[in-house]
């Protein structure tokens, strides 16, 4: 079935988001502040995490047994699916704590299945890392399109050199830690400014995050009394949906205008066939109720076409000649 | 006269003073060189890595007009991604701003490798990504700045296997006219102001 983008309803869309941060942060506690979390302890680190905020969890030794408490071993097997599924109805977010955690276990495995993806001394092959690199993207399809769960990937950070700058980035080996951040919707940096934790979704000099429209800038993270109830990832993600609406309503609009303005536009420029027609519609395209781009994407299209007909802009006479061979 | 600032002129320069920021014209060393070289613009040489991003751009572009591309090439499936992206985009758009500085009619001008509802678009063809790597070149804050109805500037990086989007909204960026001041700045300082609008100027 053919859909409207326009259409898709936002209320309850689902969240791909990575957190990063230095260890002790907090990371873990913020990530639970998700709605409905399941904890994915793959650091066994469940212990320092104040028991108030702990969230049910599971601690894999290795990554088939995530790929079989999530389903994504009977992916293609209906009924088995469903039981895993009706298992983790209670939950609306899958939280990875870490991400680095469970690529290693990731990488593991994959040498496991396929000797070729590893080398002698134990790490990833190339060939290796651009599996891992794929399963991590088949990871978060399942969770997200198959479970229909948001998902929260916990990643420690490190700090890098860039010349006089310090950089953080996410602790993660090879070309992987870039292929981490194409599924996610959201990223953002943990850090302590003073006696506060923000989190931050803005690129800038210290990190490259990701953030939208939407969510963007750096948050103060509430620090959590006795009586303060962890939800400060599901206030963020009920903005971000809230704010989504309001985004696609205004695109719609946008990209509605933009269409019609292309549209006519397109009509005008293939009617295009000499000097007087040229001038014509570059005249038109101007008057036309653009939108977006649509102004310069027209000039182009109108650039090219007069430029095969052989005609050039006299300025003088503000309209197109025939240039003489 | 109106003095031309493209961002290559802008990136060189940028990579002068990140290279060595205690370098001036009486200073032996490669990255001044190539600054003088762009300024005074001479051809560059086409290095390997340069002729890669031609070739891998060239790619994209057969494959959104409908050329045949061997679908043997090891650079086919991450050509033909960028390709999906771009589909119904406007490829090679040359735009252009004149501005003020400091008493200078500056025209800014660049070539966009695709432009499509709001979205410029870059192919940059990398053996290394590191994520954030663009964010101080200066191709996305100038672009943005010249054409005022794009929201956002995308990097479409690929190494020929793995396609990356490093995405810059608008409202993140810092203006462009700023630095280019300070190039400006920095070219009367170096006695290099004279050379430049020799070879960058041109009647309004």
């Amino acid at each position: 079935m053919i859909q409207n983008p326009n259409d898709r309803p936002v209320k309850d869309k689902k969240i791909r988001m990575l957190i990063a941060g230095y260890p002790g942060i907090g990371k873990s506690t913020l990530s639970l502040s998700a709605p409905a979390p399941l904890h994915v302890d793959v650091d066994f680190g469940i212990d320092r995490i104040e028991p108030q905020y702990r969230a049910p969890y599971i601690q894999p030794k290795d990554y088939e047994e995530i790929r079989h408490d999530l389903g994504m071993d009977v992916a293609d097997k209906p009924d088995a699916l469903a039981a895993v599924k009706k298992e983790l109805e209670p939950f609306q977010t899958i939280v990875i704590d870490t991400g680095g955690k469970m690529l290693t276990l990731m990488s593991q495995w994959a040498m496991k299945i396929d000797p070729k993806y590893g080398q002698r001394d134990g790490s990833l092959s190339l060939k290796g890392y651009g599996f891992v690199g794929r399963e991590f993207q088949r990871f978060m399809d399942h969770c997200f399109y198959i479970l229909d769960k948001n998902i929260v990937i916990v990643f420690h950070a490190i700090e890098e050199k860039d010349g006089d700058n310090v950089k953080l980035r996410i602790k993660v080996e090879g070309q992987t830690k870039n292929n981490v951040w194409e599924p996610m919707d959201l990223g953002g940096f943990v850090e302590i400014q003073g006696n506060t934790r923000t989190i931050g979704f803005s690129n800038c000099e210290r990190y490259f995050a990701k953030g939208t429209r939407g969510v963007n800038g750096v948050y103060k993270i509430p620090t959590l009394e006795a009586d303060t109830p962890n939800n400060f990832l599901t206030k963020l993600f009920e903005q971000y949906n809230a704010k989504s609406e309001a985004e696609v309503a205004m695109i719609a609009a946008g990209k509605a205008k933009y269409e019609a303005a292309m549209k006519a536009g397109t009509d005008l420029i293939v009617s295009v066939t000499d000097s007087d027609t040229a001038t014509d519609a570059a005249q038109k395209l101007s008057a036309l109720d653009h939108a977006l781009t649509s102004k310069d994407e027209l000039r182009k299209l109108l650039a090219d076409k007069v430029a095969d007909l052989g005609l050039k802009w006299n300025k003088d006479t503000k309209s197109y000649e025939k240039v003489e061979a | 006269m109106s003095l031309l600032v493209t961002q290559s002129l802008i990136s060189s320069w940028n990579y002068l003073l990140r290279e060595n920021p205690y370098s001036d014209a009486t200073t032996e060393d490669t990255a001044m060189d190539e600054f003088i070289t762009v300024l005074r613009r001479f051809p560059t040489p086409i290095t390997e890595a340069i002729q890669n991003g031609i070739d891998f751009e060239e790619m994209v572009t057969r494959i959104l007009g409908g050329f045949y591309v061997s679908d043997k090439d090891p650079w086919f499936s991450a050509a033909k991604k960028i390709a999906g992206i771009l589909s119904g985009a406007q490829l090679q758009v040359k735009v252009s701003k004149h501005i003020e500085i400091e008493g200078n009619d500056v025209l800014l001008y660049g070539r966009l490798d695709a432009l499509k509802a709001g979205t410029i678009y870059d192919i940059k063809f990398s053996k290394g990504y590191d994520r954030g790597k663009y964010i101080h070149s200066p191709q996305h804050p100038m672009y943005l700045d010249i054409v005022p109805d794009a929201d956002e500037f995308s990097y479409l990086i690929s190494d020929g296997i793995n396609v990356w989007t490093e995405t810059y909204r608008r409202e993140e960026v810092q203006s462009i006219q700023y630095v280019v001041q300070l190039m400006f700045g920095w070219l009367k300082d170096h006695n290099l102001w004279e050379t430049y609008e020799t070879c960058w100027g041109s009647a309004k």
